[in-house]
């Protein structure tokens, strides 16, 4: 392989786990499913879910941008939440922070998330 | 089948009990299917738990990745779906010992259940991949 392919940045939650925040491959940059933590402390950020998921997105958005890409640029996108109850406000979020051309989306309920998380939300952008 | 798609069963996979093969390969790039922690042999699951079925699951996706001129350090994106959330600690534990840098990007969440024979043990874990080929 002639470079690394790998993205892991100080603006994002650093990796608590054998993974990286992003790579890239054929044009496309795929990123690591990222939840509500703040990047600085590392913790969940306060305020429920629409806090968790806003805070998801900024670190989605960093790890874009470092990469060389934008949320503009995302062609798919991949969401997991825990309650159902908060599907209202997933959507509700997500409209904001997402502009035409949307992404193609996937996203349903999990049983758990890592550490309790009430969402995560990956997805694969383009390079150009 | 377009001439540029490949569908692909390997025999040194377990041996798929629905309509899908191991990988697809299309484009430079293997797509392969969630493998559970069985024995290419028999089918049958692996004993250890998690830590074996991960192993194990690990060890398939190896096999079906070389079949298709990929392997795990060519592997872009995972995506894992566990059944006890006890048990990740030891499903990275594993992870971590299979996959060397450049590690892949990952996503892996709680699942209510994995599609498991009835009266086996339960499936407690799967993954899947995308790769590049060549």
């Amino acid at each position: 392989m002639s470079s690394d392919p790998t993205i892991t940045i100080k603006e994002a939650p650093e990796p608590r786990g054998p993974y990286v925040h992003a790579r890239q491959h054929g044009g496309l940059v795929y990123v690591t499913a990222q939840i509500g933590r703040d990047p600085k402390t590392g913790d969940f950020v306060k305020g429920g879910f629409e806090a968790e998921f806003n805070q998801a997105i900024d670190n989605l958005e960093a790890i874009l941008k470092a990469a060389g890409s934008s949320l503009e640029r995302v062609v798919k996108a991949q969401i997991e939440f825990v309650e159902e109850k908060d599907l209202d406000a997933m959507n509700r979020i997500y409209g904001e922070r997402f502009h035409d051309p949307l992404p193609a989306r996937t996203s349903f309920g999990a049983a758990f998330l890592w550490k309790g998380a009430k969402v995560q939300i990956d997805c694969v952008a383009t390079l150009d | 089948m377009p001439a540029a798609h490949r569908g692909v069963v390997s025999r040194r996979g377990p041996q798929p009990t629905g309509s899908y093969p191991h990988a697809h390969v299309h484009g430079g790039m293997v797509w392969v299917t969630a493998q559970a922690g069985r024995d290419p042999g028999n089918g049958e699951l692996v004993e250890g738990g998690m830590a074996g079925q991960m192993d194990r699951a690990i060890s398939n996706l190896d096999a079906i990745l070389e079949e298709c001129g990929s392997s795990l350090d060519r592997v872009i994106r995972t995506q894992i779906m566990y059944t006890d959330r006890s048990d990740v600690e030891a499903m990275d534990e594993v992870y971590a010992r299979r996959f060397t840098a450049p590690l892949p990007v990952r996503t892996s969440w709680g699942v209510k259940f994995l599609a498991a024979e009835p009266g086996t043990e339960l499936v407690r874990v799967q993954i899947d991949c995308i790769a590049a080929v060549g």
